[in-house]
């Protein structure tokens, strides 16, 4: 195996790649890259069992500069063999694997020898034997997965709630997520999925690391879903997901039809008093600001209240006021973290009763995005 | 002599420790007592605490119509235990086990507070 390649194109995928490699794998082998040369090009694999990421670099695309003296593959150590690559004096390099695993990595004068691996140990990619797939514009995808994993679950103890529910049924895309504190959830119309039916649960760290590899030159991403695999493909980079098992509860029933008390703000001044107010309430034990609404006096105010720091008490700007009186309490840092996915935006409050969890959703478009939070009942 | 006065130091260490013992003792019986007042005083405050409520939902009948009184006698209980700080939603197993840091919890709340078309 021997390839002379263009080293930024090439440290561009291997960033790429080294997402999904994990230094804390119970795999040996799982460590290492697996470098792959045909005829037609460089395949790079990376993998913790959970996520594999795996990208092709075409020998006919001239920015790869690509030139191959004879095929092969190895496995190399991934965290050594990017540091190195990345400190090579010249803009390309070549890499020959001699006797047995012995892989040379040359550039100008500087000459590395690193010890590889048998890439038949590596373990084989899962396949996903479907051809029907769904397209996202990239944007779009991004944009749904930082709304739904702030909501996510980290409590391994609830596995099913560590992802993201992705159901698509009728042409309509919906992504929730719960950590049972909070809820969020995305819905869109798909074009072209007219008699796709999926319902599946994606781990919330897959998807934040697939949304860290969608850059603005990804216009449109491909995924493709199997029984226990989820395939997303950007480009020349292929995204598999482990899918998590099991049923995820029933999250419909947990959004209110109704409202008693409904209100708007604009999402990043409720955000900054929000904020303002979590200053004293993290200082006391149970982390709570109060609301308290007064429909008659039109008067919206929170407070916080740290026993041994002080209080704080703040009216807020609001607009379209109405319904009963309502005193609710919640933890900010849901709040605070609902505030920021809706951006520079107005959004509509809408409450049902002091016990029952209330929701928020963006003025103009009321039935696309939705967060959810459940108040805490204090004494 | 220095022997001796080794020896004496032992028999003062011994009176020592034979002091303290006592006064731990003492502290023990102490502390049992506080420790039953405590219970008997928790006791009594959640009656009175009970009875309080009984007494405001009395005088504020119509303010909050989603109070204790229109549950079933079952999803009281379900509350009381939620209040206690357990889960009663059955997500993945999770009935009964403790809410991490008394957080709330949605799945609880529909099951307490839900409709429910039986």
């Amino acid at each position: 195996m021997e390839f002379t390649i263009n080293r930024s194109a090439f440290i561009k995928q291997l960033t790429d790649v080294q997402r999904a490699i994990s230094s804390k794998t119970t795999i040996p082998i799982l460590t290492g890259i697996k470098v792959v040369l045909t005829a037609s090009g460089l395949l790079l694999t990376g993998s913790d069992a959970d996520v594999s990421i795996e990208t092709f670099l075409s020998v006919e695309d001239e920015a790869n500069n690509l030139t191959i003296e004879s095929t092969g593959e190895i496995v190399l150590p991934a965290r050594f063999f990017s540091e190195i690559v990345k400190k090579l004096p010249q803009d390309t390099f070549s890499l020959t694997v001699t006797d047995g695993y012995q892989t040379e990595i040359t550039s100008g004068s500087a000459s590395f020898n690193i010890n590889g691996l048998d890439a038949n140990n590596y373990p084989h990619l899962p396949e996903i034997d479907t051809d029907d797939n769904l397209i996202f514009s990239g944007s779009i995808l991004k944009q749904i997965i930082s709304q739904t994993v702030i909501a996510v679950s980290n409590q391994e103890s609830r596995p099913i709630l560590t992802g993201v529910h992705f159901v698509i049924e009728n042409g309509e895309f919906l992504a929730v997520a719960t950590d049972s504190h909070r809820l969020s959830q995305r819905k869109i119309t798909l074009q072209g999925a007219n008699d796709s039916k999926y319902d599946v649960i994606i781990p919330g760290k897959s998807l934040v690391e697939l949304s860290r590899m969608i850059d603005d030159s990804n216009p449109d991403i491909e995924m493709r879903i199997s029984e226990n695999q989820v395939l997303f493909i950007l480009g020349n980079t292929s995204f598999y997901s482990r899918l998590l098992e099991g049923n995820y509860p029933d999250t419909s029933r947990l959004i209110p039809n109704e409202s008693a008390t409904g209100i708007e703000f604009s999402a990043p001044k409720l955000l900054s008093a929000i904020e303002r107010a979590s200053l004293l309430s993290h200082e006391s034990r149970n982390n709570v600001v109060k609301l308290a609404i007064n429909a008659a006096e039109q008067k919206v105010v929170i407070y916080s209240n740290s026993p041994d720091v002080g209080n704080v008490e703040e009216a807020l700007e609001f607009s379209n006021l109405s319904g009963n009186d309502l005193e609710i309490s919640f933890n900010p840092d849901y709040m605070k973290d609902a505030l920021r996915s809706f951006g520079q935006t107005e959004i509509k409050v809408a409450f049902t009763q002091p016990l029952r969890p209330f929701t928020l959703v963006p003025t103009e478009d009321t039935t696309q995005f939705i967060q959810l939070i459940t108040p805490v009942r204090t004494f | 002599m220095d022997k001796r006065q080794l020896y004496d130091n032992f028999i003062a260490i011994e009176e020592e420790m034979k002091r303290m013992l006592s006064s731990f003792e003492t502290i023990k019986s102490d502390m049992t007592g506080v420790l039953e007042n405590n219970a008997e005083l928790e006791i009594e405050n959640q009656h009175l605490r009970e009875r309080l409520s009984e007494i405001e939902r009395q005088t504020s009948k119509d303010f909050n119509e989603s109070s204790d009184a229109n549950l079933s006698k079952s999803r009281q209980n379900l509350e009381k235990l939620y209040d206690q700080g357990f889960h009663v939603c059955n997500i993945e197993g999770m009935y009964g086990s403790r809410r991490v840091d008394d957080e709330p919890c949605a799945f609880c709340l529909d099951l307490i507070y839900g409709e429910r078309e039986i």
